[in-house]
């Protein structure tokens, strides 16, 4: 996992630098977004994430981008949860009698 | 993402008693049949073909269990398996009516220097509007390396890393890749979104 942290260390230090604001608009929301990902798909490590943090506490645009997106994954995680097929009763069965157990 | 030689595969093979294959299939494999057979059904769109498909990765999983290192992440070996059986030979006898060429698609939203234009008002309101339906109309309509990436990191729970190897990109391709998918998604949704009037 730690090589895979420092990856993404250096890619979210690169992409934060654009992500700053000016007159209350993030500048760069397509790559903000890019952030949040990482960040909810819980891959940032503990230095970003503090970083973020950081960010989301002191810029409203930021904040509103995080929650947002926080929100939107949830609910379509959910719904597709919700929604999942329905395994073919004789499935376990088959595939027992296939592998002669 | 290195290659792993022959010896060293050779090296991490196991040599399991029937007994001991049988804990394993029954206590390590059997319990993500679930969630294989959702995955292979929102791959094929086929209750048959998804069907085969579970069983075939069973078979295969079972033949070559002597591969499989007990107490190692199951679910993800089983995944590989189920993908690649899925890439070499039911992709291609696909029942899927939409002749689209998504390799048009794909090499574009593919290809790193693409200008991802486009931004997707897509509001919060609107997604806890919909069904589970919509959602997964709007899934099932993105092409299917891009649909991959949201099952196995939304649905399936996978960390990057356990992605990269079941699907045998670069961790990097994972992020931009899983990005971009969400973002088709969006897209696909707030068009939905449009149509039915939910942005009213």
């Amino acid at each position: 996992m730690s090589e895979t942290m420092s990856e993404f260390s250096v890619w979210f230090k690169d992409t934060f630098k654009k992500c700053y604001c000016e007159q209350g608009n993030l500048i760069d929301e397509k790559q903000f977004a890019e952030i949040v990902q990482l960040v909810l798909d819980n891959e940032a490590d503990e230095e970003s994430r503090t970083i973020f943090e950081q960010k989301i506490r002191t810029c409203v645009k930021s904040n509103m981008s995080y929650e947002k997106e926080k929100s939107i994954k949830l609910e379509i995680k959910k719904k597709l949860c919700e929604h999942k097929a329905e395994m073919p009763t004789n499935l376990v069965s088959t595939i027992r009698k296939s592998v002669d157990l | 993402m290195s290659e792993e030689t022959e010896q060293e595969q050779q090296a991490r093979r196991q040599d399991y008693s029937e007994k001991e294959k049988t804990e394993i299939f029954d206590g390590e494999f059997m319990p993500h049949v679930d969630s294989m057979y959702n995955f292979a059904f929102r791959l094929a769109f086929d209750e048959d073909d998804a069907k085969d498909l579970v069983q075939d990765t069973y078979l295969k999983a079972f033949r070559f269990i002597n591969s499989f290192e007990r107490g190692t992440n199951a679910k993800a070996w089983l995944f590989r398996i189920l993908k690649n059986s899925f890439i070499n030979e039911y992709r291609k006898k696909s029942k899927q009516p939409n002749k689209v060429d998504y390799n048009e698609v794909e090499q574009y939203y593919n290809s790193d220097d693409v200008d991802e234009s486009f931004t997707t008002d897509l509001r919060v309101e609107t997604v806890q509007h919909m069904i589970g339906d919509e959602i997964s109309g709007a899934l099932n309509g993105i092409p299917v390396d891009f649909r991959t990436v949201i099952i196995l990191s939304d649905l399936e729970g996978f960390t990057y890393e356990e992605m990269s190897k079941i699907l045998d990109i670069p961790i990097g391709t994972v992020r931009s890749r899983l990005h971009r998918a969400r973002n088709m998604m969006k897209e696909k949704l707030a068009g939905y979104a449009k149509e039915m009037g939910y942005n009213k």
